[in-house]
């Protein structure tokens, strides 16, 4: 690996702010200082007796009313825990007596209590004590568990991940009820600050590449953290590629049937999109509602896919193809309605070809990016204007709106959305080379794509096994989805012998 | 490094050598449909193509002329004059590969078709399965001309009329491995347009007639309808076809459609004595029957079956003596049966095949099965009493 490859070019230098003193002023005024102009922090003063006072700080748009006032608050307020409660120091009694809270820690790093007070803990300071204490009071905005919009089932568990990653992490949990399943946290962003967490089962998942990857993912160094494609980007093996080498998914049963199969799992907070990883071909070729419905249907529907993935890439492509060059390939009536329909259109038909995809995928942009009131009009100047009226008008033929048209449904049976970006790429090259090449061109293209992904590897695996490299025992899942009783990877835990 | 470079360089250099850079748009191509041959009384070849006009769907109820095709024609002394000489009528390619069929005049088959056949076995846009049709009429010119309602151009028609297979189909291949075997000749199809009299030159369809007969390269002959049913019969590649025969004392007629049938050909070699014995098997179903014999009784359906069997006796009776007596010509496939029952004896005969082939004695017997007599039943349109049990 080389090295400074997940250096991000611009570096903030940490600023020296010193240590906590035994003088609660002192550490006050600290944390003012660092905190000066931040208009949401609050310092709230409880006077405990005439030596000693406490100090709570807390960002009142991180933490939780109603949770800072039950658990810390009041009892500080009510049960007035003060300063002759014993010869132990008054934080540790406030926090085996008082605090009513599961996660709390005492530290005297002000650094670490800086990053404590951003994310959304309560800090109380006491007086005569040069350590602060964290209380968990979260309150950050959060939205219900909702479907996941970009994989649907029609089978299937509905709820999907969300924005807060100990919600996703629960999600995931719920599923796995094993201590082997580990969770390990990074904090990645300079000033994001973002959690990070690399899930796993041990002794399913291969250890060496939990390691490669708790290497990568610690290596990371960089401003600004929000969506796990940052990450993505700076761990992957191969960069110039259309290819994706870790699946996303934002379904925590795709998480944990991943998790079961030995894949790693990366979180990423404030985004709902988990990172699985190795991930090969076949892995963006199937959905997870494979294994929910039966197995000969879901046999079925993988051979469909795999047809339309090649419908995807080829089917504009072998078009222009044969039309300019193989026309003898055609039978005489097929030929005879093309050459009827392309006798009033002024353009070659790669031009004619490459037209209608470009348009197609700007419709395409176009229906994602508008807000969802305007979407019908886009569809309906997409259908009308330009899939009817262009043909009447002469401009384009009828077979290659027909050919776009099918390209376009193929490119969206293949499950995963961002495996589908890239075959939806591969098009345009192909297409290039078949209209300077002819079928010769498309065999070219072909061969690139297979060799490009050959040598493709996701963390050590190659990205076309099983098939190549050839390893007959697991091709079961990849031709076939043969039932689940005869699987080759069995769910981790005890051989009972009775499946 | 250089030695990467220089493996790439030459990969890449690979790349042009195997191309065919010959992009055209379907719209600057002229479909040529199929090609009429024709002798000119000076001898040199006449060219006449038929060129699809390509229509929208869709835009068909335009009014106005409704036009499928054109007609194109050129007189020059080989193929590639021809093409160069109708290629200057045109503004887009003249293109070959969707010939459906290559007609040829009664006039230029007469003469023969040495000089005429090499063009077809080099040029890559032609293909080996194009129908080779032999033109029985006075106008030749008139096969290409028919308004032909189906299809989108009438030699269409005459493709997808062949492969139906009620009659002879002979493809450019077929017509060279029999030209090519010892001891064959070759035989076609047989057509004629429909016109009616002269002035009528744009007939509505064609008419499948038969075959012609070839001796070696050269048109001996044409066989008719019938005699075309017997020679599909011998050469065993009869798949359907509708038979009708009188039966005795005139009582009526009787037809059946045949679903299936099968040769067998025994050979005998004495000398220079050959003898056949053709055992010809069909099944069938009675389809009319317009004489008062209910044909439930099986004593009136074997005579219908006999008087089948008769018929289709003497159709292959027919057929034989022409191409014994009359052509000479063995495009029946009686020399493949030689050479693959008698292979010794067939090396010291088949110098002599053409004089023996005439001379060669041939039994023919004819089995015919009539199935599902009942289904025909009794004739519903007679009265009880007028049914002859």
């Amino acid at each position: 690996m080389r090295k400074g490859r997940y250096q991000w070019p611009i570096q903030l230098q940490e600023e020296d702010h010193g240590e906590f003193t035994s003088d609660i002023e002192h550490n006050e005024t600290m944390l003012k200082n660092i905190f000066r102009n931040c208009s949401d922090i609050v310092f709230r003063s409880i006077r405990a007796d005439e030596k000693m006072r406490w100090t709570v700080v807390f960002i009142s748009t991180l933490v939780e009313d109603k949770l800072l006032e039950e658990h810390v608050l009041g009892p500080l307020l009510e049960d007035r825990p003060c300063s002759d409660m014993g010869l132990r120091p008054a934080m540790e009694v406030l926090k085996d007596r008082f605090i009513s809270v599961g996660t709390v820690a005492i530290t005297s790093d002000l650094s670490a209590t800086v990053r404590f007070v951003l994310s959304g803990y309560a800090i109380i300071l006491t007086t005569g004590d040069n350590r602060a204490m964290s209380v968990s009071v979260p309150g950050k905005a959060k939205r219900g568990l909702e479907e996941p919009s970009s994989e649907p089932v029609v089978r299937g568990p509905r709820d999907g991940f969300i924005e807060n990653i100990s919600t996703n992490v629960g999600l995931i949990r719920g599923r796995l009820k094993t201590s082997r399943l580990k969770l390990e946290t990074l904090t990645i962003g300079e000033l994001t600050q973002t959690e990070v967490m690399i899930a796993y089962i041990e002794g399913v998942a291969d250890a060496a590449v939990v390691d490669e990857v708790r290497k990568r993912v610690g290596d990371i160094r960089i401003d600004g953290l929000l969506e796990s494609n940052n990450i993505e980007e700076m761990i992957e093996d191969v960069t110039f590629t259309p290819f994706p080498q870790m699946q996303s998914t934002e379904r925590p049963d795709v998480v944990a049937a991943g998790l079961l199969g030995g894949n790693i799992a990366i979180l990423v907070d404030s985004t709902p999109f988990a990172l699985l990883l190795p991930m090969t071909f076949w892995a963006g070729m199937q959905s997870i509602e494979d294994y929910y419905i039966r197995w000969p249907i879901a046999t079925f529907v993988r051979w469909i896919r795999m047809i339309f993935l090649v419908i995807a890439i080829f089917a504009p492509a072998l078009y222009v193809a044969i039309t300019t060059f193989h026309q003898e390939m055609i039978p005489t009536s097929l030929l005879l309605s093309i050459a009827g329909s392309r006798e009033p259109v002024p353009f070659p038909a790669l031009i004619e070809a490459l037209l209608m995809e470009i348009i197609f995928e700007a419709l395409r942009e176009a229906g994602i990016r508008l807000p969802k009131q305007i979407g019908q009009a886009i569809s309906i100047v997409g259908a009308l204007v330009i899939g009817q009226s262009a043909v009447e008008a002469g401009i384009i033929s009828a077979p290659v709106v027909i050919i776009v048209s099918i390209t376009g449904i193929a490119a969206f049976t293949i499950p995963r959305y961002s495996f589908a970006n890239g075959v939806r790429l591969l098009r345009f090259p192909v297409l290039f080379l078949a209209g300077t090449l002819g079928l010769y061109g498309i065999a070219l293209g072909f061969l690139g794509i297979l060799l490009h992904l050959c040598t493709l590897r996701s963390f050590g695996v190659p990205y076309f096994a099983p098939v190549a490299p050839l390893s007959i025992r697991n091709l079961k899942d990849i031709a076939l989805r043969v039932p689940v009783w005869s699987k080759t990877r069995q769910p981790p835990g005890p051989e009972t012998g009775n499946r | 490094m250089i030695k990467r470079i220089l493996r790439f360089a030459l990969l890449t250099a690979l790349l042009p050598t195997a191309g065919c850079w010959d992009r055209t748009e379907v719209n600057d191509l002229a479909l040529d449909m199929g090609t009429l041959f024709d002798l000119t009384e000076k001898g040199d070849l006449k060219a006449t193509i038929q060129i699809a006009l390509p229509r929208q769907a869709g835009m068909m109820n335009g009014g106005g002329q409704n036009k499928k095709f054109f007609v194109l024609s050129e007189t020059g002394k080989n193929h590639i004059e021809l093409q160069q000489l109708l290629q200057d009528h045109l503004s887009r390619r003249l293109f070959t590969s969707h010939r459906s069929v290559i007609f040829i005049s009664e006039r230029l088959a007469r003469k023969g078709l040495e000089d005429f056949l090499d063009a077809f076995t080099h040029d890559p846009h032609n293909r080996l399965r194009t129908f080779i049709i032999v033109v029985q009429d006075p106008h030749p010119d008139r096969i290409v001309q028919i308004r032909y309602p189906f299809e989108e151009a009438p030699t269409e028609g005459v493709r997808e009329a062949e492969i139906l297979g009620d009659q002879l189909a002979t493809t450019m291949r077929d017509f060279f491995i029999s030209a090519s075997s010892e001891g064959l000749s070759p035989v076609t199809a047989a057509i004629r347009s429909d016109a009616s009299s002269e002035k009528n030159a744009e007939a509505e369809t064609f008419r499948l007639s038969g075959s012609a007969v070839f001796k070696g390269l050269k048109l001996a002959g044409f066989l008719n309808e019938k005699e075309t049913n017997g020679l599909l019969w011998i050469s065993g590649k009869m798949k359907h076809s509708r038979i009708s025969a009188p039966l005795p004392k005139g009582k009526g007629i009787v037809g059946m459609i045949l679903v299936s049938a099968e040769r067998h050909i025994d050979s005998e070699v004495r000398g220079q004595k050959v003898k056949f014995n053709i055992r010809l098997t069909g099944n069938g179903d009675l389809f009319e029957n317009n004489s008062p014999l209910d044909i439930t009784g099986k004593r009136n359906l074997q005579l219908a079956q006999h008087a089948l069997e008769d018929e289709v006796e003497r159709q292959v009776r027919n057929c034989l003596n022409k191409l014994q007596k009359q052509y000479r010509s063995d495009v029946a496939g009686f020399s493949s049966v030689l050479y693959q029952n008698h292979p010794h004896q067939w090396r010291r005969i088949k110098e002599q095949w053409d004089d023996l082939f005439p001379e060669a004695d041939i039994a023919v017997s004819v089995k015919l099965n009539l199935r599902h007599s009942g289904v025909t039943g009794q004739p519903l349109q007679l009265k009880e009493k007028e049914i002859e049990k």
